[in-house]
């Protein structure tokens, strides 16, 4: 029985993969690190979207934060027959050696949000500053705050790179401030929910305090729901990262004071171009490109929409 | 009074004990742990958790397990919260179905239970063993969820809607009030219903239940489909109190809840614990939550401290029912 089912699905496979052999024009593969976040999400599809505007046939690979399963998305990809990957790693190092092995099958790898540790193993790094941004954050945070008084800051998961870059931006300068004291820093895991809880357990510990700092938008939303309920969300300056809509609205509202607005869209329609200048001959791509990330707040919210900004 | 009944005493207050331990050691550590506001923090944070860990215990008690519970928490919620802002829209049929806010916590209900029904279906049905049917359901409920929402939070729902995770009613937070019937009317189930001695009985040994004419396909759907139910209505809880349902909302909610259902002292091979065990169980992964933070622990150093209750939770159960 097992062996009958073992053989049918060979012969189905077969006959799917046989069909593809007079295949001509280029597929492209976009590998994300994850779809569990709508920020990532909205990259992949609009990679997906502006392939299909230039003529490609393309699939979404999602990675779930998963180095081991990257590769394999890798392996899978160059085995099928794509021609290039657009792709958002999940570790800078871990994912160094999918870059090298789809290069040596000849698939260009264009990287998208995220750096990988290799200078020449992409044809490009298209890369949205993190670590600068929230030295901008920071500024602004320390401006806020009038140099003076006792914030918080929510990280994400502690496992991931970005967390950290962001963390670092943040306090490379808001540490140089002895005025600002951080009276508490706890992991929230880029969680809505998880901000809110942790948040209201930190505002019984530090009812007093003037900021919070949060590593993501989704966090930076739960944690004004817990200042809210705690009747302090006039007096703190809360702050995310990512542009996300519902951080933008609330923006726009007044409700949180700021966030760094990283451009998915254009790193996303950038990457599938370069893809298609690959496929028509073009090889000298830079091989660093830094997408500016600028700082959203209520005086340029007006320019800003979700993960962009206004045409 | 002999030793082995103090011993006994003391098993049936093993989690009370700790809790009291637990709570009197944060209360030396930091002042800001027993306040009444902090009561209610921990209470409104561990009622959801409460919901979803009574349904696991009900499955457990029939030595099975549900590890769906977070996705199946998600979906419901996501489908209360899509149907509430924008409710079915057919332009074909120049048709548009609006959802009022109970009909949406209905749906979402009857979509929970549905996912429930179909768990405790298949495990009967086909023999699938718990581990594998729900394992499996864990990934098909995130994957419609992730369908549902195209990956992207729904948020936005109102204040009508945010009543259920916000408001207080008679000074006390609604969610707790939804957690204690819920805790009241499973306590009733277990001990005082026909269906109740069933779920032990066919915990404590599948096969002398069949034989004394129990009808255990029947039974385990209906624990099965309780556990769905009560999951959903964890979502329509979280989705309210964030007002906003995430894609990604009960990740990793099956191993509090199992935490806390061992905690609690039920055995994971059935047969063997109550709901009262598990509540406290809840309260204590809360109370620890709660305390880590407000104590600053690192990050790191509270997944350690709560891997390390858990396995002392589980040792001491073993020594105690082995003295037994």
């Amino acid at each position: 029985m097992k062996l009958i089912t073992a053989v049918l699905l060979v012969l189905v496979l077969a006959a799917c993969s046989s069909s593809d052999k007079t295949r001509q024009p280029n597929k492209i593969a976009i590998v994300v690190s994850t779809l569990n976040n709508p920020w990532f999400v909205f990259l992949a599809e609009t990679a997906a979207k502006k392939a299909k505007e230039l003529g490609y046939e393309s699939k979404i690979f999602d990675s779930q934060n998963n180095t081991a399963l990257e590769s394999d998305h890798f392996e899978n990809a160059i085995a099928a027959g794509y021609d290039a990957i657009l792709f958002n790693p999940t570790d800078a190092a871990g994912s160094v050696a999918s870059v090298t092995k789809a290069k040596k099958a000849g698939v260009a790898v264009f990287c998208m949000d995220r750096e990988i540790n290799s200078k020449d193993a992409a044809a490009s790094q298209i890369l949205s500053d993190s670590y600068s941004a929230c030295i901008e954050l920071g500024k602004l945070f320390v401006k806020s705050l009038n140099q003076k008084g006792n914030y918080v800051e929510l990280l994400g998961i502690v496992s991931d790179n970005n967390t950290w870059n962001r963390s670092k931006g943040f306090h490379s300068v808001v540490d140089n401030y002895p005025g600002l004291k951080m009276v508490a820093q706890q992991s929230a895991d880029f969680d809505r929910n998880k901000a809110m809880e942790v948040m209201e357990s930190i505002l019984q510990a530090h009812p007093d305090i003037d900021g919070v700092f949060c590593g993501n938008d989704a966090m930076a939303m739960g944690a004004y729901q817990a200042l809210v309920a705690a009747g302090k969300a006039d007096k703190v300056k809360v702050y995310g990262f990512d542009g996300a809509e519902d951080a933008i609205n609330s923006i726009k509202e007044g409700k949180l004071t700021a966030t760094a607005m990283q451009f998915p869209k254009v790193i996303a329609e950038l990457a599938a171009t370069y893809a298609d200048e690959f496929f028509k001959g073009k090889t000298d791509f830079p091989k660093k490109l830094p997408i500016p990330v600028e700082v959203v707040t209520t005086e340029n919210i007006d320019k800003f929409i979700a993960y962009g900004k206004k045409d | 009074m002999s030793i082995s009944k103090y011993r006994s005493t003391l098993t049936k207050f093993q989690s009370s004990i700790a809790l009291f331990l637990l709570c009197l050691a944060l209360s030396l550590l930091s002042d800001k742990f027993l306040t009444v506001d902090n009561g209610w923090n921990v209470l409104r944070q561990i009622s959801v958790n409460i919901c979803i860990s009574v349904g696991m215990t009900l499955v457990v008690l029939t030595a099975g397990i549900d590890l769906s519970v977070g996705s199946m928490l998600a979906l419901s919620g996501a489908i209360a919260a899509g149907l509430l802002k924008f409710g079915i829209e057919l332009p074909d049929n120049d048709l548009y179905i609006g959802f009022t806010i109970l009909g949406t916590i209905v749906t979402g209900i009857l979509t929970g239970s549905a996912l429930g029904f179909f768990n405790g279906w298949v495990i009967t049905k086909f023999k699938v063993p718990p581990f594998v049917a729900t394992l499996a359901m864990l990934t098909i409920a995130r994957g419609l969820t992730m369908l549902w929402t195209k990956g992207y939070p729904i948020s936005s729902l109102g204040n009508e809607f945010g009543y259920i995770g916000t408001g207080w009613f008679l000074g006390i937070p609604v969610l707790v009030w939804i957690a204690a019937i819920i805790i009241a009317a499973s306590i009733i189930l277990t001990n005082k219903t026909s269906l109740g001695r069933y779920i032990y009985a066919i915990g404590g040994n599948e096969n002398a239940s069949r034989l004394s004419g129990i009808n255990i396909n029947k039974v385990k759907i209906i624990v099965y489909t309780i556990a769905g139910a009560l999951a959903a209505v964890g979502g329509i809880m979280v989705t309210s109190r964030l007002d906003s349902a995430q894609p990604n909302a009960g990740m990793s909610y099956e191993l509090d809840s199992i935490a806390a259902v061992v905690i609690g002292g039920t055995s994971l091979s059935g047969g063997r614990g109550t709901i009262m065990g598990t509540v406290l169980g809840a309260i204590i992964i809360g109370v620890l939550n709660n305390g880590l933070v407000l104590l600053d622990v690192s990050p790191f150093w509270q997944q350690v401290v709560k891997g390390f209750v858990i396995l002392l939770a589980v040792i001491i159960d073993k020594v105690n029912s082995k003295a037994e």
